[in-house]
């Protein structure tokens, strides 16, 4: 009996030891590349978000480690939007904070302000398009450095303009605009397609963030620091918004309500249902996996029209590099080298449009072949300074999809008139801000 | 608890650090922490009752309670209906009540997420279909309106959830003495009058059980919900659950979103202890 009451405590006691040893996590064994070190090897911890590139990442930072062999760089990718701000904070309220990581945008710059280094001593920052550097400048303090650029505006059926016999690229004003979409419509059965557009109106961010800030832009002169500053937001443009947002929803295969991305992007624009949706370069890559024909030769881009601010396209960037100020001054050194190569130097270049697919935020890439052609007029855009800026990164946290969009929601609905989506959304902005 | 030895101690050791490290804990730092200004990183102040207060005023939370309400009242009674339902027809001694079984209880193991996904394009596509096709009005238009979203998310988890009471039903049935019934029958009881009276009274534990599971359940749905309609059209589908969770991490309000948190706590267990309460004093001793 003694002995049974032995083994039942030996059995209890490891099971409880490996729970606990289940339990423990040491830091420090997140290296993906890099394979150990001298003892003075520079060691860079890079705490990067982008899932879609980690492959093409970790393979240009191996080629900077045989090029450098005295820096060692692990990287270490937490994907996807909100898991990565939530690892972040994770990673440095439990002290393991990395040296170099991503802020998106003037908020998190905010937030994370103490932390960051200046990096204005740099190549990188001093080739930085205009406007690109605007969401982590601080008082001529450059916080961060842009990872590309991205565009959005109306992609279009090259095919089904030219079938409706409609010019694209004459298309300048709101009523020309309107115009098209009533041509279009008239003949879709001829066309054999559904509709002009596909709105998908379930999606708050398409409302909020991209719609509204082609008209949100000029009142903030463009600049997402002005509008992470205003107290109030205006809709100086608000009767030009409607009516883009009321001619998308008209010419819509519908209900609009109910349309997703996947949708409006794969089902309908992929696969010749509609003629134009309102979305940017990085749709390239899921119409390319429906038919990658029709996405190399097929689809145009076209600015969505603004009074006054005819033939801009909105470009900004989505996310930074910034590098931890609180790590050792060679580190700091050493990952500001690493930042400046990648973006810099011929091979870098070179990677970073082919591998990565970027549009550089950067000058010096006339050279480059862009990875596809709705990247490549984004480009041709960002470098004609033919841009809009993205300030509706400037504005309250949220507030572009949870006031906003789901006002202009709430619009499309029926239950409530367009005045009220710009006052429920004016107090929004001014209560976040008070 | 009368066997204090070592072994049982060390027996549940692992499930008690567990049960503490992820839940205890986590939940008195939790409500702490509702009380302060806590971002995710750090808490700088104290702030009292001022999130609570808060949160009260709000507009979306105390429409998202009033909305998980409204729909866990529907699902209660719908759930249980079905359930009941199907658990009488599977216990009738059918030929094919094994294969019934099964396919009943199939959708539960289906993962919620990936039902939100099949009944999304059930309720867009193939309704679009069959309302353009038969003409009826009706068919169309499903989850772009707060009426059709609610009932989607309703009819969702009917279906996903019935299968899963059912079992529970089952095996209650089944326990009801055959005697019983056998003499209500000569006693010349009809079908109704010996469900009514007999098996109704007899299965009133499952009830608990299944008041409780359902209501609880129904409180905290949160992937049917994102996966169906993902709070849309503008906020008017969107259950508490998920509205803490957008608190929490798209508003990065963490601290406030931990007060909604604990309100929405109070809610599920007032209203699901009062009910096992009330069940527990209905039920017939055997």
């Amino acid at each position: 009996m003694q002995k049974k009451k032995f083994y039942t405590g030996m059995a209890s006691a490891l099971l409880a030891s490996t729970v606990l040893a289940g339990c423990s996590f040491s830091s420090g064994d997140s290296d993906s590349s890099g394979d150990g070190g001298s003892e003075d090897q520079v060691t860079v911890d890079v705490f990067q978000f982008k899932v879609e590139f980690k492959d093409q990442f970790e393979e240009l930072v191996e080629m900077y480690e045989e090029e450098n062999p005295d820096v060692n760089i692990n990287v270490k990718t937490v994907g996807g939007g909100n898991d990565y701000g939530q690892a972040l904070k994770t990673a440095f309220s439990s002290g393991e904070d990395p040296d170099v990581f991503n802020v998106g945008g003037p908020a998190d710059v905010d937030e994370y302000e103490d932390y960051l280094t200046d990096l204005s001593d740099t190549e990188a920052a001093d080739a930085a398009l205009e406007g690109t550097l605007s969401a982590v400048d601080r008082d001529g303090e450059i916080l961060g450095l842009p990872f590309n650029q991205e565009g959005y505006g109306l992609l279009y059926n090259k095919q089904v303009f030219e079938d409706a016999g409609v010019d694209a690229e004459s298309i300048e004003s709101m009523d020309d605009l309107e115009e098209a979409a009533q041509t279009i419509d008239e003949q879709k059965d001829d066309l054999g397609i559904e509709a002009p557009f596909a709105l998908p109106a379930k999606e708050q961010w398409v409302l909020g963030n991209h719609l509204a800030n082609t008209f949100l832009a000029t009142e903030f002169d463009n600049s997402l620091s002005e509008a992470y500053e205003a107290d109030t937001v205006e809709f100086e443009q608000g009767d030009q918004m409607q009516r883009f947002l009321d001619l998308q929803a008209d010419y819509s295969v519908g209900p609009v309500l109910s349309l997703d991305y996947s949708q409006q992007v794969e089902e309908h624009f992929s696969l010749g249902n509609v003629a134009m949706i309102q979305q940017g370069n990085w749709v390239y890559n899921t119409i390319e996996s429906m038919d990658p024909e029709f996405a190399e030769e097929n689809v145009g881009l076209l600015p969505i029209p603004v009074e006054g601010q005819e033939g801009k396209l909105p470009v900004g960037v989505s996310n930074n590099w910034a590098v931890n100020n609180e790590s050792d001054e060679e580190v700091i050194e050493a990952s500001k080298d690493f930042l400046d190569w990648m973006y810099m130097s011929d091979e870098g270049k070179k990677f970073v449009t082919e591998e990565f697919k970027f549009i550089p935020a950067y000058e010096g890439y006339e050279d480059q072949d862009i990875a596809d052609p709705i990247s490549e007029e984004v480009y041709e855009y960002a470098s004609a300074e033919e841009t809009l800026g993205w300030v509706f990164m400037g504005a309250p946290t949220s507030w572009t999809e949870d006031h906003l969009g789901s006002a202009m929601q709430e619009y499309l609905g029926g239950d409530i008139e367009w005045e009220q989506v710009e006052e429920q959304a004016r107090e929004g902005w001014e209560d976040a801000r008070q | 608890m009368s066997n204090k030895s070592l072994a049982f101690w060390l027996f549940l050791t692992p499930v008690i650090l567990g049960l503490g490290v992820v839940v205890v804990i986590p939940f008195i730092y939790g409500f702490i922490y509702s009380f302060t200004d806590w971002n995710g990183i750090t808490a700088t102040e104290f702030l009292g009752f001022e999130n609570y207060i808060n949160l009260f005023q709000e507009k979306e939370f105390m429409n998202s309670i009033w909305f998980t309400t409204k729909f866990a009242f529907v699902a209660v009674v719908l759930l249980n209906v079905f359930g009941l339902g199907l658990a009488l027809i599977v216990t009738r001694n059918l030929k094919s009540s094994n294969l019934l079984r099964t396919v009943f209880f199939m959708p539960n193991l289906i993962g919620g997420l990936i039902l939100g996904f099949i009944w999304q394009f059930i309720f867009i596509s193939v309704f679009g279909d069959i309302g353009d096709l038969t003409g009826i009005e009706g068919f169309n238009g499903w989850l772009s309106t707060a009426d059709t979203g609610f009932w989607g998310i309703v009819i969702l988890t009917c279906w996903q959830m019935a299968g899963y009471i059912m079992i529970i039903y089952i095996a209650y049935l089944e326990n009801i003495p055959k005697d019983l019934i056998e003499a209500a029958k000569i006693d010349g009881a009809n079908g109704f009058q010996r469900f009514k009276n007999i098996t109704f009274p007899l299965v009133a534990p499952a009830f608990t059980i299944s008041m409780f599971l359902t209501l609880s359940m129904s409180f905290k749905i949160y992937d049917q919900n994102l996966s169906l309609t993902n709070g849309g059209p503008a906020n008017q589908t969107q259950m508490v659950a998920m509205e803490i969770v957008n608190t929490a991490f798209s508003d990065n309000d963490m601290a406030y979103a931990q007060a909604k948190a604990v309100i929405f706590f109070l809610i599920v267990s007032v209203v699901a202890l009062t009910q096992v309460y009330y069940n527990k004093k209905r039920e017939v001793e055997m």
